[in-house]
């Protein structure tokens, strides 16, 4: 092997030339983005392929825009045959797309649409006696991790205790001795990548993003 | 073979000693020649290399809790599938047809007529019992990793049977639960 000398580039001095392959792995299926036909739910894939693979299915690109147009053409044509009645084609037409939306958002039974699914996790500090404080997290639930998991890793990290409490009915949060908000934010990106570092907030007198 | 895959095949996770680790290097370093010059940075010699002992004599070798490579009963080291698709030249690849993958990708076995149709491709230096990689037709990732049963002329010449084992395949329990060390 030549010894890398001072005036090679330094790309091919640190790999002696051979660079990894970055692969594009479908967010879905975890296959590589050319395999999503093999995998479990094409169906779901393609919406993801579509934006971000389009040259390895280009028949996708051709049926997304079919389907498109059809459901253009429909609502126009609803809206013209009952031109008579036009409020009620119109808004039927309307309530026809925003009712496709809708079906994204969760309902409870009873009809009425869960708004309060706000994806945080809120770090909070609390001051127990003059110089001693503990640190709570709340909403880590609600990116499925498991709390009794999650305290007993927190607690471990940081060499203190951590619990799991109940906080004023239903959420539950948990209470890490000390001061580690900083620190918890790096722990809880790194164990559970699921929770995206966007969706951490401290609080200080109102809502702050995260990362310092 | 990873079919069914997950922390609780794994009975026991030992960092090895310094002498042990050496040989896994070397003999990783002789399998696969072309991996040499990332070899530090896959397989540092100061980090802790830790094996997991799984049911079937299946050892794994994990680099912060990454798998990098397996081995069965003191076999050929294999990499796994993910660090094969980031350096996909280490390996000698054989080609399966089209019709094919949806059975390789359940774990079947790859038999001769897959790789001797006009979809498929041999490598003829291919000799038997080899790790080698299964390409797909008109796919441009290593689809799973198999140890070849015949060699490559066998395959040509008697065109039956099983010719290569899928030891590895994507979306197995390997693939899956690749972060969960």
């Amino acid at each position: 092997m030549p010894p890398a000398g001072p005036k090679d580039p330094p790309s091919l001095s640190e790999n002696h030339g051979i660079i990894p392959v970055t692969v594009l792995y479908c967010p879905v299926c975890s296959l590589p983005a050319e395999y999503c036909e093999f995998g479990p739910d094409f169906e779901k894939c393609k919406p993801w392929l579509i934006n971000n693979a389009p040259q390895l299915y280009p028949d996708l690109l051709k049926d997304a825009n079919e389907k498109e147009a059809e459901k253009v053409s429909e609502k126009l044509q609803s809206a013209g045959i009952s031109s008579a009645g036009a409020d009620g084609a119109v808004s039927s037409a309307q309530s026809g797309e925003t009712s496709s939306k809708q079906e994204e958002v969760k309902r409870l039974p009873g009809g009425k649409i869960k708004k309060k699914d706000k994806h945080e996790v809120v770090i909070e500090k609390v001051v127990r006696n003059r110089r001693k404080c503990i640190t709570v997290v709340k909403g880590l639930e609600l990116f499925g991790v498991k709390l009794s998991d999650a305290s007993k890793k927190l607690g471990k990290k940081f060499a203190t205790g951590a619990s799991v409490v109940k906080g004023p009915t239903e959420k539950e949060q948990i209470d890490v001795q000390g001061d580690v908000a900083y620190d918890i934010v790096d722990f809880i990106t790194e164990t559970w990548p699921d929770v995206p570092e966007a969706a951490i907030f401290f609080i200080e007198d109102g809502k702050k993003v995260p990362a310092a | 073979m990873f079919k069914k895959f997950s922390s609780e095949e794994v009975s026991a996770q030992n960092q090895v000693k310094a002498s042990v680790q050496r040989k896994i290097r070397q003999s990783i370093a002789e399998e696969y020649p072309g991996l040499e010059p990332v070899l530090d940075d896959l397989l540092p010699k100061k980090a802790p290399l830790i094996v997991a002992k799984c049911q079937n004599h299946l050892n794994l070798v994990l680099v912060n809790n990454v798998p990098l490579f397996f081995n069965i009963r003191d076999g050929p080291y294999m990499p796994t599938l993910r660090l094969l698709h980031q350096y996909p030249n280490i390996m000698k690849k054989l080609q399966v047809d089209r019709g094919a993958i949806k059975f390789v990708l359940s774990g079947a076995n790859i038999m001769c007529p897959g790789l001797t149709s006009p979809g498929g491709a041999l490598d003829d230096e291919v000799e038997a019992e080899t790790p080698v990689a299964i390409m797909a037709e008109g796919k441009q990732h290593a689809l799973a990793i198999g140890f070849t049963k015949m060699s490559a002329k066998d395959i040509r010449n008697i065109n039956k049977g099983i010719g290569v084992d899928n030891m590895h395949y994507l979306n197995d329990g390997l693939w899956k639960h690749h972060l969960n060390f």
